[in-house]
């Protein structure tokens, strides 16, 4: 029975409750939890104290020209090879109007990641890319900004260390809730959009 | 402060157990260094966390930063100054049941962690939802077929003839 199976996993459990763990209040601890409650959250939130770079805030412009290796992702001439993905961030041809969020459009992104900001500076994010829903392998992507870009529908406050989930299609990023932070219920949206990745 | 004081308190319920989850799927330094991590996430996103039952909340972070850490070696240098622990924990001890571990091992690595969830953990599949960010109904399922994997897989080993048309969810051979 499946009770019987369970404690019978429990039995390989590699850290089963008898196997000590670093107590809460050691000294260590106790530092590792200074350290962290030393870091300032909020509006200003940054971590500048660990990292030494400030918060950076890119507008993700609704036009994104994606290039991949020099061919066109959505051309179907490029094949998935793992190198890094370039993400050029376009100036024009922004959408004019912004389609209401639903798993149902989100299921036809060509192009849907989740990746972590890794660095963010001087008009530029890297992204190392956590998991693909659809349409890449690459393991690394960069956004390069585009100064002066208009018609912002979204934005994106890029954050080094926070994750995030992008939607493409024909080479242009989804804003309108398409593409964000990688919160918890997008993150569901996203699993629910594309079930067998 | 209000603030470091639920902090505290949410750690002092899941700093024992985050250590119990991650040295389950990761090396010592590994681990060591996605604790790191999981608390700065926690306490930064203290107002997301869920007042009731925040510890498969807490396993979700750990979810993505162990998945972060798979995907670049080096980077979690550049992210955080860690402070390293100053003594190692100890070893897990090893396992007894050898036949389950080989059953376990062959099924897929979400079956697999569906079980540990489940059993390890000690969650139930509403609290594995959260900890996967997935509906409760879809774990239920999956849950329901990991099981009768690992069951299957245990009698395949057991009468290697026995349980063979039933093996499709078995992970193929590297």
């Amino acid at each position: 029975m499946s009770d019987e199976l369970r404690n019978r996993l429990q039995s390989i459990d590699p850290m089963a409750p008898g196997v000590p763990t670093e107590s809460v209040t050691s000294e260590s601890s106790r530092r590792l939890l200074e350290e962290t409650m030393a870091i300032e959250v909020g509006a200003q939130a940054s971590d500048a104290a660990r990292t030494g770079r400030g918060r950076w805030y890119l507008a993700v412009a609704a036009a994104l020209a994606l290039v991949f290796g020099g061919f066109a992702v959505f051309s179907g001439g490029g094949k998935p090879t793992g190198q890094p993905l370039e993400l050029a961030l376009g100036s024009s041809n922004a959408m004019a109007s912004c389609i209401q969020f639903s798993v149902e459009i989100l299921k036809d992104m060509p192009v849907a990641f989740e990746a972590t900001a890794v660095d963010v500076s001087d008009g530029k994010v890297t992204l190392d890319v956590d998991h693909w829903f659809s349409g890449g392998d690459a393991e690394s992507v960069t956004l390069n900004a585009t100064v002066g870009s208009p018609a912002l529908i979204g934005s994106v406050d890029f954050v080094e260390g926070e994750q995030y989930l992008i939607t493409a299609t024909n080479g242009t990023v989804n804003a309108c809730g398409f593409s964000g932070p990688a919160t918890p219920e997008l993150r569901s949206a996203f699993e629910e959009a594309f079930p067998a990745s | 402060m209000a603030r470091r004081e639920r902090f505290e308190a949410v750690v002092g319920e899941t700093y024992d157990p985050l250590q119990r989850y991650l040295r389950r799927r990761a090396s010592p330094p590994d681990a060591e260094d996605a604790l790191a991590e999981i608390l700065l996430t926690m306490w930064r996103r203290l107002d997301e966390m869920p007042r009731d039952n925040p510890l498969p909340w807490c396993y979700g972070v750990g979810r993505l930063t162990l998945a972060n850490q798979r995907r670049g070696a080096g980077r979690r240098a550049k992210l955080m100054n860690r402070l390293a622990m100053e003594r190692p924990m100890s070893e897990p001890e090893p396992a007894s049941d050898q036949e389950l571990e080989a059953a376990l091992a062959d099924l897929s690595e979400d079956d697999q962690e569906l079980l540990r969830l489940w059993a390890w953990e000690q969650l139930e599949p509403r609290e594995i939802a959260v900890a996967l960010s997935v509906t409760p109904n879809a774990v239920s399922l999956r849950l329901g077929r990991a099981r009768k994997r690992l069951e299957s897989e245990l009698r395949r080993k057991n009468h290697p003839r026995a349980g063979q048309e039933e093996a499709y969810g078995r992970k193929e051979p590297q």
